[in-house]
């Protein structure tokens, strides 16, 4: 398989406009999330020119986490079950960086499947084939091409993308591989390993404490379709005059929306944005589910059917969950986005 | 602006044009090349991307609003519904890769059929990627003998060396400037229409990758 990917991608030549080796680029030449530079950048102040009291309160807001998250993640769930709204709030303020990846596998329940199913990736990922083998090939070069991580050619980002899509088209045969998942690969591999990232996609996908969202790429796309459909009316209602003036001018969100929701906002959004809002994604979605079930329960007196849940309420969940989507672009957008 | 559809309009004539074609045949690539003459590693198109451009052709001022789909099968659920009211259609394969090729009569050519609501409309085969020479497998004859069976306008190209891209564009809109029908369509002030005025967003940051 591996063997696959280096052939067929052995004949197309590095672009010609960039002269430089991959592996000779300098630490000044990217932002500190390792995306190469344009020469405008804008985050460029942002790296070096930071305050030393900023730096200060930085090391202390890290210290404020590693004593909620513990040691490997071993007092994350007890410090949720004490203090949810001291959780909220700190995830608002954004996940440390260095901190992020396993926070992310601990609010998204991929830790759980991962200790599990012991083998399962590496099985999937050596002994299977998959039909979209090809098909991921083609765009492993091209996601994220202005990340260092993933630049070089066959170098370890692109193998790790590529075992983790191909792995993810065999675990799910029904999904297999659709355009812009690489880039939830993508942005997971920056902050965990290749087994990690594979779970935390089975988790989001498969709803390990989410609703389901394997619905963006199903055939049909009925996901996206329904986030097109909420978020039309929500811009209807919360922002009349833009509302009428997209319908008036016949701009409907497909033409501009789709792949923020295909991607989950990983693929056209700045990437500081892009992670502050899986931060807040990550954990929001799943405590309102969770408030939603013992809401439920407290109403009807029992516990929520798996597979029998009705439409309406799996429709009021989904709901509820966009308009958490939409909050949080807009909360994020508003805070300093530039720290 | 307000007054540009009731006393002198901006342009002559608005046209909707179209890409298709499987996934990594360089339609991102053609359009991004046309519109902004450079060539980038590009990500993959999820969904739509649109680009707007004035141009002055057969001595016409035009605006042209070209819409870019993703070529993967899962997307036409998204893409099909952009075929509506385009003048200008065209199908893009890579000459290097006899698939997509082949798909032209397979799947592209119907998704037309399917889709497109204008009987006039103006298809345009384009074969990309001729800087690859050596790689080549679909001869140009083969190019010619497709649009021949299927009535389209033909070229081969290479958005990365930019032959012939612009002339792609030109060929196509002068070909809709022959045909009344569509001209009619596209006039300014006619009808309402998407980027009747300016375009929300229009160019560079639509597609751009963080």
């Amino acid at each position: 398989m591996v063997k696959g990917f280096i052939a067929a991608n052995g004949m197309e030549k590095k672009r010609t406009s960039d002269e430089s080796e991959p592996g000779s680029i300098l630490l000044s030449q990217v932002d500190r999330f390792g995306f190469i530079k344009l020469e405008q950048n804008s985050s460029e102040g942002l790296t070096k020119s930071r305050p030393t009291n900023e730096h200060e309160r930085e090391e202390t807001r890290i210290k404020k986490w590693r004593k909620m998250v513990g040691v490997g993640g071993s007092d994350w769930k007890q410090y949720v079950r004490r203090k949810p709204h001291v959780v909220k709030r700190r995830i608002r303020k954004g996940i440390p960086d260095c901190l992020r990846g396993l926070v992310w596998q601990l609010i998204s329940g991929s830790r759980d499947l991962l200790l599990m199913n012991p083998g399962v990736y590496e099985q999937l990922v050596i002994y299977e084939t998959s039909a979209a083998e090809l098909d991921i090939i083609r765009d492993i070069s091209r996601t994220f091409p202005s990340h260092v991580f993933f630049q070089q050619r066959h170098g370890p980002g692109q193998r790790s993308l590529y075992n983790v899509l191909k792995a993810y088209s065999v675990y799910d045969r029904d999904v297999g591989y659709v355009q812009g998942m690489g880039f939830l690969a993508g942005l997971l591999l920056l902050y965990m390993s290749e087994e990690d990232a594979f779970w935390l996609l089975v988790a989001l996908l498969k709803g390990a404490v989410h609703a389901p969202m394997e619905g963006l790429y199903l055939a049909g796309l009925p996901l996206v379709q329904q986030y097109l459909f909420q978020f039309e009316q929500l811009v209807k209602e919360h922002l009349p005059k833009l509302g009428k003036h997209f319908s008036e001018e016949v701009v409907n969100p497909s033409m501009y929306a789709s792949q923020w929701f295909i991607t989950i906002f990983s693929y056209s959004f700045p990437f500081p944005l892009a992670l502050r809002i899986w931060d807040v994604f990550l954990y929001e979605v799943s405590k309102t589910l969770e408030e939603l079930r013992q809401d439920y329960e407290k109403r009807n007196g029992g516990p929520l059917g798996q597979a029998g849940s009705t439409n309406r309420q799996l429709r009021a969940i989904n709901h509820k969950e966009f308009s958490i989507m939409t909050e949080i672009s807009n909360c994020v957008q508003k805070d300093d986005l530039s720290s | 602006m307000d007054s540009s559809s009731s006393s002198q309009p901006e342009f002559d004539y608005l046209f909707k044009l179209l890409l298709i074609g499987d996934s990594g045949v360089g339609k991102s690539s053609l359009l991004l090349r046309f519109t902004s003459d450079s060539f980038d590693d590009l990500s993959p198109t999820i969904g739509v991307d649109f680009k707007v451009k004035m141009v002055t052709i057969g001595g016409k001022k035009l605006k042209l609003a070209i819409w870019d789909t993703a070529g993967q099968e899962r997307f036409r659920t998204l893409t099909s519904s952009y075929y509506r009211g385009a003048q200008g259609i065209i199908m893009v394969y890579d000459v290097t890769r006899r698939e997509t090729f082949s798909n032209l009569a397979d799947v592209w050519a119907k998704e037309i059929d399917l889709y497109s609501t204008n009987q006039d409309c103006i298809k345009m085969l384009v074969g990309n990627k001729v800087d690859k020479e050596s790689e080549r497998v679909v001869t140009k004859k083969e190019g010619i003998d497709f649009a021949r069976e299927y009535g389209c306008l033909f070229l081969e190209c290479s958005a990365k060396t930019r032959v012939n891209v612009e002339q792609c564009f030109e060929e196509l809109v002068l070909k809709i400037l022959d045909t009344p029908s569509l001209l009619a369509e596209g006039s300014a002030g006619v009808e309402r229409n998407i980027f009747k005025q300016k375009p929300p967003q229009a160019d560079a940051s639509t597609s751009s990758c963080c």
